[in-house]
């Protein structure tokens, strides 16, 4: 029997040709990256800067999960200085289990390659395997942003991301689990190289030094 | 030469209600509305005629004519929908027809009659289906619109015809209301002693001008055919609906799904044969003993395609209880818009972002199409009025943002929080917010902003400042100039 033929065998075809896609990975800066049709966790004070700087190297629509209280605090005016504001799709859930399922939605569609989830405390390993699952099918980055403790859970990596004081548009990064590779902690600043002050550009993300692993 | 048909249906609202079988009918009925400050009775059953009852009667004087009587007052929206059902179903006798709300149609038949085997013959056909649907009508045919439309309401006869080019003999000894004049003008010519048209048209045109103004003698040559004065070609909206009955109700969620898909393949076909779209879908279940369910879906974008209806559906089948079963259901696509083809295998790019639309309905009508939201700017000097949030299927197109003139943050808190200052200062140097204590290391400000006036709401100055604290995050804070004690809030939170 060919590969080509246990693809397409109907009760193994999914599953198998999901695993026989190669994975991308988004760079966003050299050794940066985030695996492509996964979910990472994201947690501290600038977590959603993470996100938004993530989702401003990929196309298309991002599609942003939250309770009505962080979905009303999002500025685009201040955002527009990272990304086009008008690809932004704004999902308001008014509970967890509402959150995780649009989340689980969102990403199994094909054609979202950024989902965020803002959620008050991690996925369990459960939920969150769930939210893995979806993301493997649907091939897009899933980017849950968490305020609270995190749990046990089943994904890729886990970034705890703060604002330094060192400047404007400057982070420390750390990742504090990998599945894959080793952790690290990186201070990390953006900057336009190119234009000031204009709208929505990607810019370029600089490794400003790095800190202990 | 020119044929125009004029249906007038003199009981439109009584009608209404005689399809639906009213038992009020039996007695003295009338349908009253509110003229000339007073609720006055407009129609009449034959019970009320013969009781005495005029229209035009104000209720109290109708009431102490005929104590017994039972009304109901007009209901402008039902009888305007049974209007436009007939405008449709006209289409089987001319395809130009235009409706003349309140209660009347116009068709032109030129070269339409023949078909029924002559005109006396369309009109009685036209009554006969008319009197099917228990409508009664009055129908005039004349070479002009207004002819015709007086030939129906100022003859005895059912049906009345003017035989061609003898439009002036026809109309002579008509009233002068079937020119379609204003109250007040044919009040006054009635005063002057002029009363059916045939006087009219032995004055000279020019003498009435000068008496009666321009009107009169334009609705005359209109009348006569001198002026030309077309119906209108307008067809009736095309409805996409589908209805289906069943002869014994039905219960289970397989059977529903197969009404279903039968009603969705009926629909979709006819709005992709016409290149359209619906963005939102109207099922309508009549159970057997609870009555209608309207379950309704929504789609991103308009969409014909069977399958993803079909699953949309899904949800709200489930979620009706069905306990006696249902026998009778009605599809209906509205919202509908002009949706353009394009080659599915060939653009990726149009794919994923199909797909996306797929994933903001399947959103939106679980969560509600409200909570699916996109950014929208305004033209504002204040943070939190440069943006608003609207519904993303509501935003149709790509929108341009203006960078902003001065740096703003990423979060914004909608009502500013107040802080507990610990050591105070111009912005302060310690404070303490959400639990946490943090102190100020740098501090750029203020950035004053006035209200806008214009929109005549206080709120007063206000000087924002960015300050970095030293445990790391860059603050938006707020503070109102000018009070007596310093205040200080939190607006915000840069990146």
């Amino acid at each position: 029997m060919t590969v080509t033929d246990l693809i397409n065998r109907p009760d193994i075809g999914t599953l198998a040709s999901i695993r026989l896609r190669a994975r991308e990975e988004l760079c966003l800066a050299e050794p940066i990256s985030l695996e492509k049709g996964r979910v990472h966790e994201v947690t501290g004070g600038s977590a959603d800067m993470f996100a938004v700087l993530a989702a401003s190297r990929l196309v298309g629509q991002i599609i942003w999960i939250g309770r009505p209280r962080e979905i009303n605090s999002l500025s685009p005016t201040g955002l527009q200085n990272f990304i086009d504001p008008a690809r932004l799709i704004l999902i308001e859930c008014i509970s967890r289990k509402e959150a995780l399922w649009a989340a689980e939605q969102s990403l199994r569609a094909s054609g979202t390659q950024c989902v965020v989830i803002e959620l008050s405390s991690g996925p369990n390993l459960r939920e969150s395997r769930r939210l893995q699952i979806a993301s493997e099918e649907g091939g897009g980055i899933g980017l849950v942003l968490v305020s609270g403790r995190v749990q046990t859970s089943a994904c890729e990596t886990r970034w705890h991301c703060e604002p330094s004081k060192a400047g404007r548009n400057i982070w420390v990064w750390s990742l504090t689990k990998n599945r894959k590779g080793q952790l690290g902690s990186w201070r990390v600043q953006w900057s336009n190289p190119l234009k000031r002050g204009g709208a929505y550009e990607t810019g370029v993300i600089h490794l400003a030094a790095a800190t202990a692993a | 030469m020119r044929r125009v048909l004029y249906i007038w249906l003199p009981q439109l609202p009584l009608d209404l209600r005689v399809r639906k079988q009213d038992p009020r009918l039996e007695a003295p009925f009338a349908i009253i509305s509110e003229l000339k400050n007073a609720w006055r009775t407009t129609h009449l059953n034959e019970a009320g005629k013969q009781a005495g009852l005029t229209p035009g009667l104000s209720l109290p004087d109708a009431r102490a004519i005929c104590p017994d009587l039972l009304t109901e007052p007009s209901d402008k929206t039902r009888e305007d929908a049974l209007l436009r059902a007939l405008w449709r179903w006209a289409d089987a006798l001319s395809p130009w027809v235009s409706p003349d709300p309140p209660d009347g149609l116009f068709l032109d038949i030129t070269g339409c009659a023949h078909l029924f085997g002559g005109e006396k013959e369309m009109g009685q056909f036209a009554q006969t289906r008319l009197s099917d649907m228990q409508i009664t009508s009055h129908i005039g045919i004349a070479d002009t619109k207004t002819a015709a439309w007086a030939l129906a309401r100022y003859c005895s006869s059912d049906i009345q015809i003017a035989k061609a080019g003898q439009t002036k003999e026809a109309l002579f000894d008509l009233p002068l209301e079937g020119l379609r004049l204003e109250p007040k003008l044919s009040s006054d010519l009635r005063r002057t002693g002029l009363k059916t048209i045939g006087q009219l048209s032995d004055i000279k045109s020019a003498e009435l001008s000068r008496r009666f103004g321009l009107s009169l003698t334009k609705s005359l040559s209109a009348a006569l055919g001198y002026a030309p004065d077309p119906v209108s070609p307008k067809s009736a909206d095309t409805l996409y609906a589908a209805r289906m009955t069943l002869p014994d109700p039905i219960g289970f969620k397989d059977d529903l799904r197969h009404v279903l898909e039968r009603l969705t393949a009926s629909v979709c076909k006819r709005l992709e044969a016409d290149a359209k779209g619906a963005r939102r879908y109207y099922l309508t279940v009549r159970c057997v003993d609870t009555g209608d369910h309207t379950l309704q879906i929504g789609f991103a974008r308009p969409s014909y395609e069977q399958a993803a209806i079909m699953q949309q559906f899904d949800r709200p089948l489930d979620e009706l209880k069905i306990e006696f079963g249902a026998d009778w259901f009605r599809l209906k696509a509205a919202h509908i818009e002009p949706i353009q083809p394009f080659q599915i295998s060939l653009d990726q790019h149009k794919q994923a972002e199909d797909d996306t639309y797929k994933v903001l309905s399947t959103l939106g009508n679980r969560l509600g199409f409200d909570r699916v939201r996109r950014f929208m700017p305004v033209q504002s000097h204040l943070p939190e009025r440069e943006f608003v949030q609207v519904e993303a299927i509501e935003c149709r197109e790509a929108v341009m943002w203006h960078p902003a003139p001065r740096e703003r943050p990423i979060r914004l808190v909608n009502r500013p929080e107040r802080l507990v200052i610990l050591e105070p200062g111009r912005p302060p140097k310690r404070f303490q917010w959400r639990k946490s204590i943090y102190s100020t290391l740098m501090a750029k400000g203020p950035e004053r902003l006035s209200n806008e006036w214009w929109q005549g709401d206080g709120g007063g100055v206000r000087d924002y400042w960015q300050v970095q604290t030293e445990a790391g995050p860059r603050f938006w804070l707020l503070t109102y100039p000018g009070s007596a004690e310093s205040v200080w809030y939190f607006a915000g939170q840069f990146p």
